[in-house]
């Protein structure tokens, strides 16, 4: 209880920090495990309390991202959607893969550190949008759906770090649990549709029991618990998604936070610092590059470009869940200075990007 | 002009207007109940933008929709579809020193006036149907209700504006 309360505190005092100086807490939170558990002062211990409740963060994310995840939706996006979220994800996987590599990184690490240095994080990149007054650009827009795209790679990729069993057994017991999930919920929805319309506390606890309840069998069935996790949250989507977010919020804000902190409990930065800075660089040039790309086809100005890479360099829990979720011990250090770094350089080329994009252009004048 | 909406996961509802003169003005209603409002003029790089709450916005959205509004004095007018001729109008003011301390009964307000008190609304707390002998304060915000000559009457002989 203590270890917990200590974490909890710190987490409290560190996201009033960082809201004060508008910088994301992700790194805050990473920060503050590493500082006091093992690769640090040593005052926090990983225990299987505290590995639950930081469980329970991961699984309500991925819940909460599931939710959104609405096939029709971004179907009526049709074909701007597909061509920046493929950019973003050739650019961004390739050259993390090869960066990976020439790191001395093996083939299984590589991937996972592609997958990491891949996505951004839509947390930082949304309220970096709302924060800076940028909602009125078309190139906001662009960002916010290549958020969206990226998360349904984030699916895929959950789906490949989880194959540490027989590819075809894994699929196959998947459909299972999609098939059971999606019917389960399609006979279930009046009663779902029910539960939900209360104001009492049963909405909460449904949200609560039906995610646990997934994960649970999932277990048994031998189903990485995230994925089942995803499922459910893509087949509650069919009832009330709007509903269904106002009560996994709470979970999810509350156990986010100590999922961040466990993860740094456990991480030993000094094995990895050359690796991570050389990461960190090459991440945020090859979201420059990729947001340059995007916004010189969709957009047809440089502008554009430089204003997709600015809010798009920061990565954050996508990054770090990917990397739990791996169980790599050794792409841990690099993944966390990679989050870290981004992170704060993210936030503050996204607040800036203006002043970024007068130096740009000054630039080329020149030559 | 041009009018669209658009869905921004993860935030909410963007709508947005160009002008006839080339500017953009958009409104963003986020998922958790606050409003952005951004002005882009033609050929500017960077927008205005402010950050409302529900409340701010219905205001501006009344003023915009062509309520006579001014801070102290705002009216609403009534037309009945089988009333054609009867056109009643609704109207707040403040009280100010010069009513102080002077009741509705002593000023004769329904007599001189054909202007009827329907409610005042005095630190927040609102008091309708005020009886004869109610007696101002200063800073009461009173609600008037009569036809538009009858409420310019009160205006002159009762306030003094």
């Amino acid at each position: 209880m203590e270890q917990i309360a200590i974490a909890l505190l710190a987490c409290l005092i560190l996201a009033l920090i960082s809201k004060s100086l508008s910088l994301p807490p992700i790194p805050f939170y990473i920060l503050a495990g590493i500082l006091l558990g093992n690769g640090g002062l040593k005052i926090l211990t990983p225990n299987e309390i505290f590995e639950f409740l930081s469980h329970l963060g991961l699984i309500f994310l991925l819940f909460y991202i599931g939710l959104e995840l609405k096939p029709e939706r971004f179907m009526a996006r049709g074909k701007s959607f597909l061509v920046a979220g493929l950019i973003d994800l050739k650019v961004n996987f390739l050259i993390g893969f090869l960066v990976a590599l020439v790191l001395k990184f093996g083939y299984y690490d590589a991937f996972v550190i592609a997958s990491a240095f891949y996505i951004s994080s839509s947390a930082i990149a949304i309220a970096s949008l709302i924060e800076n007054k940028k909602l009125i650009l078309p190139e906001s827009e662009t960002i916010v759906w290549l958020m969206v795209f990226e998360d349904i790679v984030l699916v895929f990729l959950v789906f490949a770090l989880s194959m540490d069993q027989n590819p075809l057994l894994l699929i196959l017991k998947m459909l299972a649990i999609v098939v059971l999930l999606y019917f389960g919920v399609k006979i279930l929805k009046p009663l779902i549709l029910k539960i939900l319309d209360r104001e009492d506390d049963l909405p909460a606890i449904f949200t609560f029991t039906a995610v646990i309840v997934a994960a649970a069998i999932s277990k048994k069935l031998g189903i990485p618990e995230v994925l089942a996790v995803i499922v459910l949250a893509v087949a509650l989507s069919t009832t009330n998604p709007k509903a269904f977010e106002r009560n996994s919020r709470p979970f999810k804000d509350t156990f986010l936070p100590i999922f961040f902190f466990f993860f740094g409990i456990s991480v030993e930065l000094s094995g990895g610092i050359v690796e991570g800075l050389a990461l960190s660089l090459v991440a945020i040039l090859s979201k420059f590059l990729s947001g340059f790309a995007i916004g010189r086809i969709l957009h047809k100005t440089s502008s554009a470009g430089i204003e997709i890479g600015a809010n798009t360099i920061a990565r954050g829990e996508f990054s770090i869940a990917l990397a739990a979720i791996s169980g790599s011990a050794i792409v841990s250090a690099p993944i966390t200075l990679m989050v870290i770094v981004t992170s704060v350089v993210g936030s503050i080329t996204g607040k800036y990007s203006s002043k970024l994009k007068e130096v740009v252009s000054s630039l080329f004048a020149q030559t | 002009m041009s009018f669209k909406s658009i869905d921004l996961p993860g935030i909410g509802t963007k709508y947005e207007i160009e002008t006839e003169k080339g500017d953009r003005v958009a409104v963003i209603f986020k998922d958790t109940g606050g409003i952005q409002l951004y002005v882009l003029e033609k050929g500017k790089e960077t927008p205005s933008a402010v950050e409302l709450n529900p409340w701010e916005a219905r205001r501006l959205g009344s003023i915009l929709t062509g309520a006579v509004i001014e801070p102290e004095k705002e009216a609403v007018e009534v037309a009945f579809s089988a009333l054609s001729d009867l056109r009643i109008s609704v109207q707040t003011y403040i009280i100010g020193k010069n009513l102080k301390g002077k009741s509705i009964g002593e000023l004769a307000i329904r007599r001189r006036t054909g202007v009827t008190i329907i409610a005042v609304s005095r630190k927040g707390k609102n008091i309708i149907n005020p009886p004869p002998d109610f007696v101002f304060e200063e800073g009461d915000i009173v609600v008037a209700i009569g036809e538009r000559h009858q409420l310019e009457t009160f205006e002159r002989e009762i306030l003094g504006i």
